[in-house]
């Protein structure tokens, strides 16, 4: 009998789960991390392109690279043709190359996949399209959850957003590189199920009698919702569902935009243009860590020494020199994670040349992200709206998520439906497990 | 944003949820905790600033600095205006000539500048017997400077250069040697040392005659050359210094035995105390130590020229800290009075200088040596030196 599983591929977080007729079982594939059963959907890429995913590729990227040296070398990279009014020329174009640089750590996968105009990465000598890196990090996992099992892995669930994209082609085209990124990885039957309605068969385990749900599924890089009848398998229906490009990244930027940047001189310091470029590129997951060139560096180097904000001007250094980049963004993850409970926390980074501290609250933070409730209060009431009901017949409203657990967004459901009707799920394994439930019938 | 509105948000979240008063409190408060010990840490550091005590320390690193500039500028034989031009050009271009040192216990020097057709280095004449100890060997460029340890654990510092020169083949009596530093009474000549290497180095390693050893840092060096004083590196009364060497802290050191035991020693392990590191018989006692270099083999000379080999990968390294070491010489022939004079960590292309009971110095190659097991001499071996091959370390 071939095995099938459930693959949660999230953006921040990744899940495998087996489903044997009556009970979900969440396979331990990460044992460094704290919850086993959840994988950071991270993959770290050595120069050797030896490939680690979770815990161990944070953990390996850490030891290779926090504080290690730098050379850089001039490359060629390619060739410009110039064209004036009656003259035209080539001129080669050359980059700086970091050639201790020991790996590639690369998150936000998932994001990547839904990229418009995004094809991959190089890294070293190769070209990794965003299906190759999918590949390699779903690979893997199959690996790992084989491993638990003790036997091989034929077919897979995989959970996707209701919307990948707003545009239908790249919605598809997205899919379908998952698809093709499962395939490769080994699956020989690969299909879909929308995350929320994975949630919410995963909910549905727990009903005695029918009920009408909106599954309110708040991740790290996508909100989805689906109004949905559940308790019956037989009568099961969706009736609308819907999304919007709203989650945890974008809080996390907002936090660094409002709250870090500042301790870069932002809105305090009148920086150099160039400064000013590096400076706002610090939120960009992307953009931060191509900063570190040895122009840019003489560039801060001088302000420094010209005694323009040196500290904050060297903090910047430090942030951009000393890999710390990855760390810094999981503080501020950090931070938003522990608001969820506590009134107030600290975002703190200490290391060579830079330290930051900001006591941050939730007030501060709701009033930072207040912007989004209001698009993701229309987002949900257009689906609920297109499902045909009016918010006094829904029953339940089952959040999963890692963000659905923000306190905002909790009251913002019990404004809208009541408390008594707001259900917390699991937020790490409901829709892994919805996914599992839908393999293995 | 200010502060004042920052503040004033702190005050909006208490208001808004009472509970977080008490944490935001918390979090400040262990905040103001950590800024009062760094700023009692920066007060510190004003007042050593203030008081003078850091610009000694810095004085103190400038000087140790310039002592080890002006050590490279007399290996690349650069004055000042040179080596702003480039150091590192001239390297290649200098041509310097290596100098054997043959010296005794009593301060007494010779040096023979070396070349490739020099296989008789010279005869001493009269002053040697097996009882006393035997006159030692150092291979160093003739530009080079040494350092010379005398048994109380004075120590001084001497260019090869300002050594007269004697001819190669000759025969000498020790009232025609130099004697750069005399011993003070009481005192004698432990070994002398090669200090080019200075500013590549992370400790002196001393090893006393008892197997006691003590490494130093090379940081040291310059209060330790102006109080011109190291140490012994023994604890017990009889003994005293065997042999200084500077090491990096990867290095991996060994001593041998006159009794033939092998003790390898990784530097990092070793302790800035005297500490002793082998256990030794009453009658036993340290003659050769070197650090190990992958592509070298370990040649132990007994007193009737026949040469024991080992390789680098036989030795190991040992841990605890009184070994017996590694056993060389069976004990059949222990029995029969065998005994090593001295021992070497040799490349094949490096030459070995043989002291023999006549006084005769000649040279051989260690490839030869080691091939055929033994060495050519007037009578018994009374000791032996390396004189390392173009491109080898001395």
């Amino acid at each position: 009998m071939s095995l099938k599983v459930g693959i949660d591929f999230g953006t921040s977080n990744s899940g495998v789960a087996v489903y044997d007729g009556q009970h979900v079982r969440l396979l331990p594939v990460d044992p460094k991390n704290v919850l086993p059963e959840v994988i950071k959907t991270v993959l770290y890429i050595t120069r050797d392109y030896r490939c680690y995913v979770g815990q161990e590729a944070v953990e390996t990227y850490y030891r290779d690279n926090v504080n290690r040296q730098r050379r850089y070398v001039k490359q060629w990279a390619g060739e410009i043709d110039v064209y004036g009014a009656d003259m035209h020329y080539v001129r080669d174009i050359y980059v700086y190359v970091d050639e201790l640089q020991p790996g590639r750590l690369l998150q936000y996968l998932k994001t990547a996949l839904r990229r418009d105009g995004y094809q991959g990465t190089k890294i070293f000598e190769r070209f990794f399209s965003v299906g190759d890196l999918a590949k390699i990090y779903l690979a893997m996992l199959k690996r790992r959850a084989e491993s638990v099992l003790g036997e091989p892995i034929q077919a897979v669930t995989l959970g996707r957003p209701v919307k990948f994209s707003e545009s239908p082609e790249l919605d598809l085209k997205a899919q379908e590189t998952l698809r093709q990124a499962a395939l490769e990885a080994g699956f020989k039957h690969v299909d879909f199920e929308l995350e929320p309605i994975a949630a919410a068969l995963d909910y549905e385990q727990t009903l005695t009698k029918p009920q009408n749900a909106i599954i309110f599924d708040f991740g790290g890089g996508t909100l989805d919702i689906a109004v949905m009848r559940l308790g019956d398998p037989r009568q099961r229906e969706v009736y609308a569902s819907g999304g919007v490009d709203i989650a945890g990244s974008d809080f996390d930027r907002t936090i660094i935009e409002k709250r870090m940047l500042p301790h870069f001189g932002d809105g305090q310091v009148k920086h150099h243009p160039e400064i000013a470029e590096m400076v706002h590129a610090v939120p960009d997951w992307m953009a931060l860590p191509e900063l570190g060139t040895p122009v840019n560096r003489n560039i801060l180097e001088k302000a420094i020494q010209a005694k323009i904000a040196p500290v904050r001007l060297k903090a910047l250094e430090g942030l951009i020199y000393n890999d710390l980049a990855f760390t810094f963004y999981n503080r501020v993850e950090a931070a938003k994670i522990a608001l969820s409970d506590a009134g107030a926390t600290i975002i703190n980074m200490e290391d060579k040349d830079i330290a930051l501290w900001e006591l941050y609250t939730r007030h501060q933070f709701e009033s930072d992200i207040q912007h989004y409730v209001a698009d993701v209060e229309k987002v949900l009431l257009d689906t609920v709206a297109r499902s045909g009901l009016e918010p006094g017949q829904i029953d339940a409203v089952v959040k999963t998520g890692g963000s659905s657990n923000i306190p905002l967004f909790t009251a913002m459901l019990a404004r809208l439906f009541g408390q008594g009707k707001v259900k917390a799920s699991n937020a790490f394994s409901s829709v892994v497990a919805g996914l599992a439930i839908k393999a293995g019938r | 944003m200010s502060f004042h509105n920052k503040i004033d948000e702190w005050i909006q979240e208490a208001e808004a949820r009472p509970e977080s008063a008490l944490t935001i409190v918390k979090l400040i408060a262990k905040r103001l905790r950590e800024l009062t010990e760094r700023n009692e840490a920066l007060l510190a550091e004003n007042i050593a600033l203030e008081n003078g005590t850091r610009v000694d320390e810095y004085r103190k690193r400038i000087a140790h600095l310039e002592y080890q500039l002006d050590l490279l500028k007399r290996r690349f034989n650069a004055d000042e205006e040179d080596l702003r031009v480039d150091v590192a050009a001239r390297t290649g271009e200098t041509s310097t000539t290596t100098s054997l040192l043959v010296y005794n216990a009593r301060g007494k020097f010779f040096r023979v500048e070396l070349s490739d057709e020099i296989s008789e280095i010279g005869q001493i004449q009269g002053g040697l017997s097996v009882e006393m100890e035997p006159p030692r060997f150092l291979a160093v460029p003739s530009n080079g400077e040494v350092l010379l340890l005398f048994s109380s654990g004075r120590v001084s510092t001497y260019a090869v250069s300002n050594l007269p020169r004697a001819e190669a083949g000759g025969a000498w009596t020790w009232e025609q040697a130099s004697m750069p530093d005399e011993p003070r009474a009481g005192e004698t000549l432990s070994c002398v040392a090669p200090i080019d290497a200075l500013p590549l180095s992370d400790f002196f390693l001393q090893v006393s005659r008892r197997g006691y050893v003590k490494k130093t840092m090379t940081s040291m060096v310059q209060s330790i050359l102006s109080n011109h004083y190291l140490g012994k590196g023994a604890m017990q009364k009889s003994d005293q210094p065997f042999d200084l060497t500077l090491t990096r802290k990867t290095d991996r050191f060994a001593l041998v035995t006159y009794e033939g035991h092998l003790l390898g020693l990784d530097v990092d392990d070793l302790s800035y105390t005297v500490e002793g590191r082998i256990r030794l018989t009453a009658t036993d006692y340290v003659v050769g130590s070197f650090l190990m270099r992958p592509d070298e083999s370990l040649l132990c000379v007994t007193q009737a020229g026949k040469v024991v080999v080992r390789e680098q990968k036989e030795i190991e390294i040992s841990k605890s800290p009184l070994a017996k070491g590694q056993p060389l010489i069976p004990p059949s022939r222990l029995g029969q009075g065998v005994r090593f004079m001295g021992a070497v960590a040799a490349r094949d292309a490096d030459k070995i200088a043989v002291l023999d009971a006549e006084g005769r110095i000649r040279l051989h190659i260690a490839e030869s040596m080691r091939g055929a097991g033994t060495v050519e001499a007037q009578g018994l071996v009374l000791s032996i030196g390396r004189i390392p091959s173009e491109g080898g370390r001395p």
